[in-house]
């Protein structure tokens, strides 16, 4: 990481250096958002839908989406499911572990303000931006597969705009 | 041995120490009129050879906003029978005997009781936190009465 991100630096100041950085951004994001591989963390009924979504109806794998099973590999964490006050440590401690530059996407009403348990509950997190910095939020309970695939193709927008000075 | 017979028996066996329920259950319910008469109930239900009431399926604490009420939900695997019985506690006196030394899976149940609702158990080996985080502060979260920072109460409609 820090090699590449000095490079800019030390670029500009050659004449038409802009033109390198300028094309290495395109081709370092182009890459990024076309393999997001996700982080397996399913807690609850919107893993399903997950599930769903990387079989061979929806087919994840065609947007470069494959799942693994270690944070240390992943670039993105779909939270799927109810984040209870036990599990949040949990959940930052895998963020936390995960090479940058990282994202994350809330999945369902549970993750993006606490769902079916806003009320009357001890036990469930109201959100998890309380927890790690959220990206793009899928409301639903759960969301379908589409509403999932739509809201990667929206994180990959994201993606494609930043540039290399960007990353943390 | 079906379900009016066990209610049957039941009650002339402990005439004193249960009263029945109407509940429209499945199985019959009983009211324990004492409290302390639990552990030797408990007891006598087990090892009682028509009865043979080899399973704890359940105990929980109840709140009703009054006062306290505890469940207990046995079964006979033997026997196939099943019915339960509960009895009050008031919010200044709430403790019970444990009944661990009759059947061990009440360990855990009633760990689980001790934390979400405060009730006491007296003679339990490890009354420690069972289900809520290990650092958790904020008190019995089932009690009626309870209330946090970000907790909320469904609004009446």
């Amino acid at each position: 990481m820090g090699i590449i991100k000095k490079l800019p630096v030390y670029l500009e100041k050659i004449p038409g250096g802009g033109i390198v950085t300028t094309s290495l951004d395109s081709i370092f994001s182009y890459s990024q958002a076309s393999s997001l591989w996700y982080l397996l963390f399913g807690t609850a009924c919107c893993a399903i839908e997950l599930m769903a979504t990387g079989a061979s109806r929806y087919d994840f794998d065609r947007l470069g989406m494959i799942f693994r099973a270690s944070p240390r590999q992943s670039d993105l964490i779909i939270a799927a499911g109810t984040i209870t006050k036990k599990m949040g440590p949990r959940l930052r401690l895998l963020y936390d572990q995960m090479a940058e530059p990282r994202y994350v996407i809330a999945m369902g009403g549970c993750t993006v303000g606490g769902g079916p348990f806003y009320y009357d509950s001890y036990a469930v997190e109201k959100g998890i931006d309380h927890i790690v910095p959220v990206d793009v939020y899928i409301p639903g309970c759960p969301p379908r597969p589409e509403s999932l695939l739509e809201g990667c193709l929206t994180l990959q927008k994201k993606v494609k705009t930043l540039k290399i000075q960007d990353w943390s | 041995m079906n379900r009016e017979e066990l209610a049957k028996y039941l009650l002339d066996k402990f005439s004193d120490k249960i009263e029945p329920l109407e509940t429209g259950k499945a199985e019959p319910f009983f009211l324990l009129k004492k409290p302390e008469d639990l552990v030797e109930f408990c007891r006598t239900v087990r090892d009682d050879a028509t009865l043979r009431m080899d399973f704890l399926c359940m105990m929980c604490g109840v709140d009703t906003g009054e006062n306290f009420e505890v469940v207990y939900s046995l079964a006979s695997i033997k026997n196939r029978l099943r019915f339960d019985f509960k009895f009050p506690l008031p919010y200044d006196k709430a403790e019970i005997d444990s009944v661990q030394e009759v059947w061990a899976g009440a360990n855990w149940f009633e760990r689980e009781t001790w934390e979400l609702y405060g009730i006491n158990i007296r003679n339990h080996d490890s009354l420690k936190r069972f289900l809520l985080p290990d650092n958790w502060d904020q008190g019995f979260p089932m009690r009626k009465n309870w209330d946090a920072p970000d907790f909320k109460r469904m609004p009446e409609v």
